[in-house]
């Protein structure tokens, strides 16, 4: 074989010029081309399987240096190409063109690339979305679809999935796989979970989601939308009609901050916000019905994604945007793409601040926040980060929008179902994923705390087997 | 989608919608609501079923026509046609209790919501007085009551030239408070219900706690999703941020932060104008009101 030439520098994907994009909702990224693609693809140095960081850091362990391979093979039919490579992607993750675009692959698949050891490292996300993209451009999804479809082999025990989020969606994929009667209870009238309602159209359009929702419902699973677990329907019913349970419920309540005038007019939680503009797009109002306000000045309290797409939102809904955090740079949880963009964008950053106060006007209408200054210790906490005390200092930011994005803990209603063992908020698992009740599994956000989509995708996957096995094992023993 | 088998304008732009909904009606307990979405660019709202067949699988909605929704409803939807979505039953029931002689208070619409709950208690042997304060061409329900509860009284006047919402508000406050005095000394109820506009629950709360009576008030802060997943519908209750759609709607009137809540209900006024001016162009340019 012939020696490869080492290309040390990445091939970068365009994007939206920063000038214009805080004037649209439109992607920013704007993803890689056929050629572009072959480009970065020729840059692996193709890994053994069985050594390759690259998927060790994967959650899901797609074959990362196989899909690429793929990509290298096939490079006189870009469809063949894109049709292998998808391939191989789908056997661990069903749903690309979201992951390619939200993972952290800075601190995942891409974090310990061997070719960052001598420039570079190989952008995988981006490549994994334009697989994705390119293959629901030409329908080639569909076609690798329809060779998969009439090879399931039909069970009749059903499953029951409540929440259709990432971790919801997967365990419904992997189920359906398998041939199992699936149905998706949702609460919203639209599934997606937080990749729809909280993650904004400039990151990841919502026809991307809708695609790959498409995918599932063609692998035969129902979606029931409106059906809200705990009220609709409960859990013990659910347990009467379905041979077992999936919970993805997500962790779907806000938190609020204890302090004076947190219910001011113009407060909000992240959740609210980011939930008006992408669920119900009311950055397209009075055309779309739902409304909207900000003002100049807004505020964004947290440093985590949820934070950087509130600020990035209120930027294009024409403020000018603080993200305040209570903690220092090193801290933040976003991720680094996120945090380039918003600063592109002109969004500012104030650390080591802790809001105290709201203070509001005559209407009761926001129009301040008063923080804390905190300062670092050199003691670092259980997750690794420095402790910090306050400093008795205080500091006023004026602001007529304040968004906070501190954090969510689990939904109470399926939180407080007897019998389910629930702890700090989130559900109890064992390490097969199933809860204290029998039958019942759960996965994502629901047993994580707030974690990523990725993530909440690979204990989809879990679930999906250990349901797997325990239905078979529930089937032979009635047999 | 939800099929709408039969509207009726029961009063004056007091539109009733019976809907086949059967995942709500098999389960809907008095003092619930639903969120629903009409129209694909629509907003979610909040609406009460008023009565409902557990084996037909219906619910009826009433809706006073207020807003850009509730018009757009009333223009655009007709029997045989769909509600996109309808999500529930939300809320937490009705305390289903025995509390002796009641007091049930509806303000304008807010009577459609008491409809459920005063059956339901009157039912369970609580002797249930209800009062509906209302402009006279708005009064709807009056034969239903009266058949279900122990007396129903309807405090109506009539609308006068000119007036809008605004002045309606202020009559119905005014008329509310001084007819609820009066039947707290006639009557002496046990406990005290309301539902209708925040500016007049709290009238009537500041004048039964001069009495020390027991009061719940049902709470209609703005809700996006109705599941607990936004904070919206937030509001003060006992010093506590709590959640309405998950934690009520119904609230010990005694410790709801009136005034917050009565600012957070008016938050996007200028927004919901602008909307329904938007859709009253479009008829126009369609040429007037079909
Ligand atoms: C603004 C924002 C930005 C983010 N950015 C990123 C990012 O860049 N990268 C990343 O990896 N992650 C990101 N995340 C996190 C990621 O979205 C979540 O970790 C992921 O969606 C969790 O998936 P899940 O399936 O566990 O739950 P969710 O996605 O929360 O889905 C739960 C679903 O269950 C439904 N549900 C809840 N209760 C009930 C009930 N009682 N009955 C029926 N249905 C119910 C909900 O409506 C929802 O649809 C972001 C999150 C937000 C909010
Ligand atoms: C628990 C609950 C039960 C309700 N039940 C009924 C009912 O049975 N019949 C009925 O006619 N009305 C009911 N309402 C009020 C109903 O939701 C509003 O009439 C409706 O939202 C008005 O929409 P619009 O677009 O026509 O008017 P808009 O012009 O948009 O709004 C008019 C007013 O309605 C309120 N409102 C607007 N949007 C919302 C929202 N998303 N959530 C809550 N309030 C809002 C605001 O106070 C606003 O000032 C209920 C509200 C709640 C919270
Ligand atoms: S799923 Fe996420 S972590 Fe895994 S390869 Fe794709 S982008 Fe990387
Ligand atoms: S670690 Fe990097 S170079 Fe090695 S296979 Fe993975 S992507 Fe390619
Ligand atoms: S309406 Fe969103 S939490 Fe109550």
């Amino acid at each position: 074989m012939m020696a490869r030439k080492l290309i040390r520098e990445t091939i970068p994907t365009p994007e939206q010029d920063p000038k214009e994009r805080i004037f649209n909702f439109n992607e920013v990224n704007l993803g890689y081309t056929f050629e572009l693609a072959q480009k970065e693809a020729e840059r692996c140095l193709q890994c053994p399987y069985d050594y390759a960081p690259c998927i060790k850091g994967c959650p899901v362990h797609i074959d990362i240096p196989g899909f690429i391979k793929k990509l290298r093979e096939y490079r006189e039919d870009p469809d063949k190409a894109v049709k292998e490579a998808l391939r191989v992607i789908w056997a661990c993750n069903t749903l690309p063109a979201t992951t390619g675009r939200v993972c952290p692959q800075e601190d995942q698949c891409e974090m310990n690339c061997v070719m960052g050891k001598v420039g570079d490292k190989i952008n995988i996300g981006k490549l994994e979305r334009f697989v994705a993209d390119y293959a629901r451009e030409k329908g080639i999804d569909d076609e690798l679809l329809s060779e998969i479809v009439p090879k399931i082999e039909r069970k009749s025990q059903k499953v029951a999935i409540i929440g259709a989020g990432p971790a919801g969606l997967t365990a419904a994929g992997e189920l359906a796989k398998m041939g199992y009667k699936v149905t998706i209870f949702e609460a919203l009238h639209e599934a997606g979970g937080g990749v729809m309602y909280g993650i904004p159209e400039f990151r990841l359009p919502k026809a991307v989601v809708k695609k790959e929702l498409e995918t599932l419902r063609r692998l035969g699973v129902e979606i029931k939308t409106d059906h809200i677990v705990g009220r609709t329907v409960t859990l013990e019913e659910l347990l009467e009609e379905y041979d077992a349970v999936f919970i993805g419920s997500g962790a779907g309540t806000p938190r609020f901050i204890n302090a004076p005038g947190v219910n001011l007019n113009g407060i909000y939680s992240a959740n609210e916000f980011l939930t008006r503009v992408n669920l119900m797009r009311a950055y397209k109002f009075p055309e779309y019905e739902t409304p909207i306000k900000v003002g100049k000045k807004a505020i964004v309290i947290g440093a985590g994604n949820t934070a950087m797409d509130a600020a990035r939102t209120a930027r294009r809904l024409g403020a000018e945007v603080i993200v305040a955090y209570r903690r220092g740079e090193e801290d933040v949880s976003a991720r680094e793409e996120e945090v380039e963009h918003a600063k592109e964008e002109g969004v500012k950053f104030e650390f080591f601040l802790n809001p105290v106060e709201f203070i509001g006007d005559e209407n009761g209408r926001v129009k301040a926040v008063r923080f804390e200054k905190m300062k670092p210790l050199e003691e670092r906490d259980s997750r690794g980060k420095r402790k910090i005390v306050g400093t008795g200092e205080y500091v006023t930011l004026e602001a007529d929008t304040v968004v906070i994005a501190i954090g969510k803990t689990a939904n109470k209603l399926i939180a407080s179902t007897p019998g389910l063992e629930v702890n700090k908020g989130v559900i109890k698992v064992d390490e097969n994923l199933m809860t204290s009740i029998e039958g019942v599994f759960a996965g994502g956000d629901a047993i994580r705390g707030e974690a990523t989509v990725i993530l909440a995708m690979g204990d989809g996957r879990k679930a999906a087997k250990a349901i797997h096995e325990y239905l078979t094992k529930k089937r032979d023993e009635n047999a | 989608m939800y099929k709408i088998l039969e509207k009726k304008e029961l009063a004056m732009n007091e539109i009733m919608y019976k809907v086949h909904a059967p995942h709500i009606a098999k389960k809907v307990q008095p003092g619930q609501f639903v969120i629903m979405r009409a129209f694909e660019n629509g907003e979610r709202i909040p609406l009460t079923p008023v009565t409902w067949d557990r084996e037909e699988g219906w619910i009826t909605l009433i809706t006073f026509i207020r807003g850009r929704t509730t018009l757009r409803m009333n223009m655009e939807l007709n029997e045989g046609d769909y509600i996109l979505n309808i999500a529930g039953p939300l809320g937490n029931p009705a305390p289903m209790k025995k509390f002796g002689k009641i007091l049930a208070v509806g303000l304008i619409t807010g009577i459609v919501e008491v409809f459920p709950i005063a059956r339901a208690w009157q039912e369970l042997g609580n002797e249930v007085i209800t009062l509906h304060v209302s402009p006279n061409p708005m009064v709807l329900l009056r034969e239903e009551f009266e058949s279900a509860v122990s007396k129903h009284i309807v405090e109506g006047f009539d609308l006068k030239e000119g007036w809008g919402m605004d002045e309606i508000t202020q009559e119905i406050v005014k008329r509310a408070a001084k007819k609820v005095k009066e039947l707290i000394e006639e009557e002496k109820p046990d406990f005290v219900f309301t539902v209708g506009p925040a500016g007049g629950q709290k009238m009537i709360f500041n004048i039964v706690k001069e009495y020390g009576i027991p009061m719940e008030s049902d709470l209609h802060p703005i809700m996006v999703d109705g599941t607990g997943m936004c904070g919206a519908c937030r509001v003060h209750v006992g010093g506590e941020v709590k959640f309405a759609c998950i934690d009520g709607p119904g609230f010990d009137a005694y410790k709801v932060d009136w005034d917050e809540l009565i600012h957070r209900s008016g938050f996007y006024s200028d927004k919901e104008k602008l909307a329904l001016e938007v859709y009253l162009k479009k008829l126009q340019a369609q040429g007037g009101a079909q």
